[in-house]
């Protein structure tokens, strides 16, 4: 046989195999197909792993991908979950606008999705939004924050993606409390894109403009530590730093006494209950609960740091 | 008679295209004089010792990816992989501080000291920018496809050496014996950053490399005309190979300054950093067609860049606008090498 013969014999016969595997995973209704943004970020991978260990303990199958924040990536990934016959979509979103065909397109199909952490701006076409109250979360941080900095003085705040709708709300959040006190002067806001690198270079030109700060209150967990990176190479261990999401590095860095405080998203456990209400869902036809599940978020201080571990607190 | 009237008036538009293309040839350097007599008057504190060594750092991180893919468009090539690089290089250097090399047949562990780390994580950066070569020179592939499939596979392999998260920490142990590591992001010798000085070195082997040497004059032959460059016996082949190990070591080099200012490795550190080297070496006058362009050009344009950048910052000007003000002027900038380009070949023609 020539080698392009062996080739193509292989290749089909590849083919066929994938094309077996996947009509074997669809042929008993059992998979569980889990997206979420990219796993660089500590707090995805746990919304993963969670829903995974809870999709395997039920007798799901469990397929994890991950969309990149890229929409058009999560609408194919979306298409072959219903090429493959998934009984349930788990989805941390890509969008809020963006995702909502999509997630009606698997509705139309008959795949129901569990949406958790981001909402969509639509209702009705998934069957559960199950999200952190990241509203409430980010008072949580800016009260300990303002506290902290004894009511007065000037922060930077770093602010999320601004095409993400956290980024929007948790920043609300900070200057709905913030912003009651006349002494709390913001003297520049920035985006870093939720990025560590980008938040260190952006926190060390800020410096410069600003020497005259006191605390740093930044939206997610990688650009606290960013900013954590850039006043420690600057020598100024006499600035708070506030973040959100309660990972493993910031809650480190609160026990080491670099950060002050986090607001807890449970990823962990939220991505838990989705998978929970799915199947309830597939069993009962009803997840007995409303669409819009508000999880509340935790404050994380140098008192119950310890206990916090991937994103769960221990009792 | 018609040679006397027709002299004068042939020279004055001479006299003028010489002035114009010599404002022309500088204008990355005016360019930056602009921008930071601009940011000194907008910005506060941007005119200080303090901020001028802070834009150097951070100019320096994408001023190595910069030399070295100057050296690759110099060829006619392009590294679209470098800022995969940067991801992959601080992954192996965080790897190595914090896990050592297991050898698990013999059940021990071995943790080199910085010095090795930084070696074995340069030696990485230098063979994938080989990998890369040699997929260009003997496999043919296009480089603008060969280093884009190099980017995947780099930036795949440093998520897969975490599965995803952050290397934390990376300040070793006394036990180990390999502590030090935070010292290449964080140390200063006479109140200037490591980095800064690194950039120095580097850029100046560089245009050493790129004008004295008969190896930098290759570069320019193969860049220049490829057919021409192999007539005359140069090794086509070999060059190539040379500038995208070049290359790949630079990255390495601004993989371990990011990865030591942050004294922690992040798989996705140095996306679109390879956007931000190809700006540079453009701004800076470098074709992207190749032959043409020097060291010098893409530091200055570098700073460019980076004073931009630094400066809408320190102005507090959006995200969304800085992304905006920097692409018009990346536009701007090959607009005028155009104009640069005719005038020239003009004035010769006249």
């Amino acid at each position: 046989m020539s080698l392009r013969k062996t080739l193509k014999t292989v290749s089909l016969g590849l083919l066929a195999g994938i094309a077996l595997t996947a009509s074997a995973l669809a042929a008993d209704g059992k998979l569980i197909v889990i997206i979420t943004p990219s796993h660089d970020n500590p707090f995805f991978k746990q919304e993963a792993v969670g829903a995974q260990a809870k999709a395997k303990e039920l007798g799901y199958d469990a397929a994890i991908y991950s969309h990149d924040d890229d929409a058009n990536k999560q609408n194919d990934l979306i298409d072959s979950a219903i090429a493959q016959k998934a009984a349930a979509i788990i989805l941390d979103n890509a969008g809020a606008d963006a995702t909502v065909a999509a997630v009606q397109k698997a509705k139309d199909a008959g795949v129901p999705s569990f949406l958790i952490d981001r909402e969509i701006n639509a209702n009705g076409i998934a069957v559960a939004q199950i999200v952190s109250n990241n509203y409430q979360g980010a008072t949580l941080v800016a009260e300990s924050f303002v506290e902290a900095m004894g009511e007065k003085g000037n922060f930077v705040e770093l602010v999320g993606k601004e095409s993400d709708t956290n980024a929007g709300v948790r920043s609300k959040g900070f200057h709905d409390v913030i912003d009651q006190y006349p002494d709390m002067k913001m003297v520049a806001q920035q985006s870093a894109n939720w990025s560590q690198t980008e938040a260190f270079s952006k926190m060390e030109s800020i410096l410069q403009a600003n020497p005259d700060i006191q605390g740093v209150i930044s939206g997610n967990d990688t650009m606290a530590m960013g900013a954590m990176a850039a006043l420690e190479a600057a020598g100024r261990k006499d600035v708070l730093v506030a973040g959100f999401d309660g990972s493993n590095d910031v809650r480190d860095a609160i026990l080491a006494g670099k950060i002050h405080a986090t607001g807890l998203q449970p990823a962990f456990r939220q991505a838990q209950y989705a998978v929970e209400l799915a199947d309830k869902y597939l069993k009962e036809g009803s997840t007995g609960q409303p669409e819009k599940i508000s999880m509340d978020c935790v404050l994380i201080t140098k008192e119950n740091a310890a206990k916090l571990d991937n994103f769960a607190l221990k009792d | 008679m018609t040679n006397t009237v027709a002299t004068p008036a042939a020279e004055a538009p001479k006299g003028q295209s010489t002035l114009l293309l010599l404002l022309l040839k500088l204008r990355t350097f005016i360019a930056l004089i602009a921008v930071v007599v601009f940011f000194s008057l907008m910005a506060p504190n941007f005119v200080s010792v303090a901020n001028a060594v802070i834009v150097s750092k951070h100019v320096a991180i994408n001023a190595f990816l910069a030399i070295g893919m100057t050296f690759v468009i110099l060829t006619g090539g392009i590294d679209l992989s470098v800022g995969a690089i940067v991801g992959l290089v601080g992954m192996v250097a965080g790897a190595l501080v914090l896990y050592g090399i297991p050898l698990e047949m013999f059940g021990v562990v071995i943790y080199p000291n910085v010095w090795e780390v930084i070696g074995i994580a340069l030696l990485v950066g230098t063979f994938v920018g080989l990998v890369n070569g040699l997929l260009i020179t003997r496999m043919q592939v296009a480089p603008f496809i060969a280093t884009l499939g190099m980017l995947y596979v780099a930036r795949g392999t440093a998520l897969l050496m975490s599965g995803g998260s952050t290397f934390p920490n990376l300040i070793g142990k006394p036990e180990f014996g390999n502590q030090g590591f935070p010292a290449l992001g964080a140390g200063t010798i006479l109140g200037i950053p490591l980095s800064i000085w690194l950039l120095l070195v580097v850029a100046g082997v560089a245009a050493y490399v790129a004008t004295k040497t008969p190896f930098g004059r290759q570069i320019y032959a193969v860049g220049g005309n490829e057919r021409a460059a192999t007539l005359s016996g140069v090794s086509v082949d070999r060059v190539k190979l040379a500038v995208y190990m070049i290359s790949g070591f630079c990255a390495a080099i601004a993989g371990l300054v990011v990865a030591s200012q942050l004294v922690a490795s992040h798989p996705a550190s140095g996306e679109t950093f390879e956007m931000n080297a190809i700006a540079a070496a453009v701004l800076g006058g470098t074709s992207l067609s190749g032959g043409r362009g020097t060291i010098g050009g893409t530091i200055v344009g570098a700073f460019v860049i980076g004073v931009l950048s630094d400066g809408l910052v320190m102005m507090g000007v959006s995200e969304f606008w800085q992304m905006v003000i920097k692409g018009v002027v990346i536009v701007g900038a090959v607009i005028l090498d155009q104009m640069q380009r005719r005038i020239a070949r003009n004035a010769r023609l006249g």
